[in-house]
């Protein structure tokens, strides 16, 4: 799978290279994750109205924004987690969308749309996908558990569980199993959930984001948080049905990336015929089962003709991620670094 | 390099007087840019405001420092000094007869090369070789369980025990050149004077050999002890949930956290204290000493060639 992405990726810079030499004249400057949206689908847009892309990419949120406030501007568009649109909302970074000059907006699910918190009402940021980290199970070896965060409660799985080494990730599920929100502000609330990691912590073989899907995949972990994608990539396909990938009951952290238009972006529309091309359900669906995930999209959705890692209906129990505030991250951190550091 | 012979011998040739600096100027740019510049920069950033999302806003405060006073940095930089000592404790067990044999074997060459075989291949490669034979369904757990000796596989991943393990294995070369570049110069007769003159062959080498290599047992010390103390990749891989050591901290503050000055001052911490410890080991060993052999018995201005640079 990565593979393929990359030999994509690499087609696509050729043929980028080989536009770049045609005629026309009309351009956009994309700014977007790293093996996003499939080279040719950028390709047949190029084709369609004859802009050419010029893409840029980023592998995390960070880099993107440090880049932007860097002065790395010419970028017209970017496409970042819904906790970044709001902090490059208030820091002025964004242009203002027209939602009504995107005929293909009416697409998107209205019940996820209800849902953003981090722009409420779309005024500044287009949906484009979304996802949420959940649990991995190999059936094969673990019975007897619920779909619940506490299956992380079960010391005979000691030595062969892991949890994301992700403090928003971890914090999260913790908050959630005690029914609070993940972007819970209330330092009493984040003792409990930090005790509750330190209750799951003697069972977890490892904090791990890095190899722990290749490790799953081997057999010698059978129980991990994580991000559908990874896991799936990394599993060998002919045995995918030992692995339960759930989301847990109590609620997952969850985030959605969405198009957003740079302050002073030069080719405003050019941008918005992408953005609109984007939300088109043909695309929306080469997109979607190009990622192996639900799509935002309703009538892409019938038009995929792979099976998603699992069903938009499962994100309900989701929750955005927000941007924390100063004062709560560093709350935040404080207990994430006891957790990781041990009392 | 410079010694008062070469200098004396230099004056009659001229105009090349002294063209030790302008040898260097590569080496001074380079370090000048490479290291002294973001050292500055990290020395500043400490005291700085971290930014509202990473880098660092010009108010000058004291803030990151009184964060290091904190038990939890205690903690880390504590499982750091066991963690590094161990492994350096064990690594030099293990280089010091291995670089003896090195330099009285006649195929030193081979052995050599022997030695440098694992630089041939990537180090996290080399990481994940290990999780691959050590994991609870690696080679060494189908082994114990096919000859029946364990019937549950046993963990000896993701513990204090394996960071220490993969730690030494990966820098055991380091720590066999330079010892054995230092014992290959020593005056192997000497042992035999030591015999005849009645020590045991035990008391010969622990009173003749090692004294005159001390030079090359502190240099494999530094060159195993300092990158281990910055140990980030190993402990991450096989680390468990108590194997956090200081580099990770860094890292984590750096780009999860995004504290900027803390990391810095974590940084600028570890590099005073090795560097602090660095200076009282030379001056404890006389300064002359590092990679060359040590003692009355070079004293006599034999003047060996550093084995720090032979074994590179």
């Amino acid at each position: 799978m990565k593979k393929r992405m990359m030999i994509a990726a690499f087609a696509a810079t050729i043929g980028l290279v080989a536009s770049a030499c045609g005629g026309s004249s009309e351009k956009l400057y994309l700014f977007n994750w790293i093996y996003y949206i499939p080279d040719d689908v950028i390709e047949d847009f190029t084709e369609e109205t004859g802009i050419k892309v010029i893409v840029d990419s980023y592998a995390s949120n960070e880099e993107m924004y440090n880049k932007i406030v860097a002065g790395g501007s010419g970028y017209d568009i970017v496409v970042p987690s819904g906790d970044y649109v709001s902090i490059m909302i208030a820091e002025g970074l964004l242009e203002p969308i027209d939602t009504s000059r995107l005929a293909n907006f009416g697409n998107l699910d209205p019940a996820a749309l209800a849902r953003i918190g981090f722009d409420p009402g779309n005024r500044y940021s287009v949906p484009f996908m979304m996802a949420a980290a959940g649990v991995s199970v190999n059936r094969t070896k673990v019975s007897g558990y619920e779909h619940s965060w506490n299956v992380f409660d079960r010391s005979d799985l000691g030595g062969r569980m892991t949890m994301l080494d992700d403090m928003r990730e971890v914090l999260g599920a913790a908050l959630k199993s005690l029914g609070y929100s993940v972007n819970d502000p209330d330092p009493a609330h984040l003792e409990e959930a930090r005790l509750v990691v330190e209750r799951w912590k003697p069972n977890l073989v490892k904090f791990d984001a890095e190899s722990f899907a290749k490790s799953f995949a081997s057999g010698e972990f059978w129980v991990v948080q994580g991000y559908a994608e990874n896991v799936f990539i990394e599993y060998p396909e002919d045995r995918r049905d030992e692995v339960d990938f759930f989301f847990p009951k109590e609620g997952v952290p969850m985030y959605m990336d969405s198009f957003c238009v740079l302050e002073g972006a030069k080719n405003a529309d050019a941008a918005y015929r992408f953005v609109d091309y984007m939300l088109r359900p043909d695309v929306a669906a080469r997109v979607a089962d190009y990622l192996m995930l639900p799509s935002p999209n309703v009538p892409a959705r019938a038009l995929m003709t792979v099976t998603p890692n699992y069903g938009f209906d499962d994100l309900a129990a989701g929750e955005f991620k927000e941007d924390l505030g100063q004062e709560t991250l560093k709350l935040y951190n404080d207990a994430w670094r006891r957790i990781r550091v041990g009392n | 390099m410079n010694r008062p012979g070469d200098r004396a011998g230099g004056g009659a040739l001229g105009s090349v007087r002294e063209p030790g600096g302008l040898y260097a100027a590569p080496a001074t740019l380079w370090l000048t840019v490479f290291f002294l510049a973001p050292l500055a920069i990290i020395v500043a950033y400490s005291f700085l405001t971290p930014g509202a999302r990473g880098g660092v806003e010009w108010t000058p405060t004291l803030d990151a420092y009184r964060a290091i006073a904190n038990p939890t940095f205690a903690k880390v930089t504590l499982n750091t000094i066991l963690v590094a000592i161990g492994a350096t404790a064990v690594t030099l067990v293990i280089a010091l007869p291995c670089g003896y044999y090195m330099a009285r074997s006649e195929r030193q060459t081979l052995l050599l090369m022997l030695v440098m075989i694992p630089f041939w291949t990537n180090f996290l490669i080399r990481i994940y070789a290990w999780i691959a034979i050590l994991g609870n369904e690696g080679f060494l757990n189908d082994l114990l369980r096919a000859l029946g000796l364990v019937d549950e596989s046993v963990r000896f991943l993701y513990n204090r025990g394996a960071v220490m393990l993969v730690l030494v294995y990966t820098y055991l070369p380091y720590a066999i050149l330079p010892l054995y570049s230092t014992i290959d110069k020593f005056d192997f007769s000497l042992l035999e004077a030591a015999r005849d003159l009645g020590a045991s062959k035990l008391g010969a080498i622990v009173r003749v050999l090692l004294p005159n290599v001390k030079g090359g047992i502190l240099t494999a010390f530094l060159f195993t002890f300092i990158p281990i103390f910055g140990a980030y990749a190993v402990p991450l891989l096989v680390g468990g949930t108590e194997s956090y050591m200081l580099g990770n901290l860094i890292a984590d503050e750096l780009t999860k956290s995004r504290d900027w000055p803390l990391a810095s001052a974590i940084s600028l911490v570890i590099t005073l204290v090795t560097t602090i410890g660095v200076l009282l080991l030379l001056r404890a060993n006389g300064a002359s000493t590092l990679g060359g052999p040590a003692g009355e018995a070079s004293a006599d201005g034999a003047a060996p060639e550093p084995a720090v640079g032979g074994a590179r």
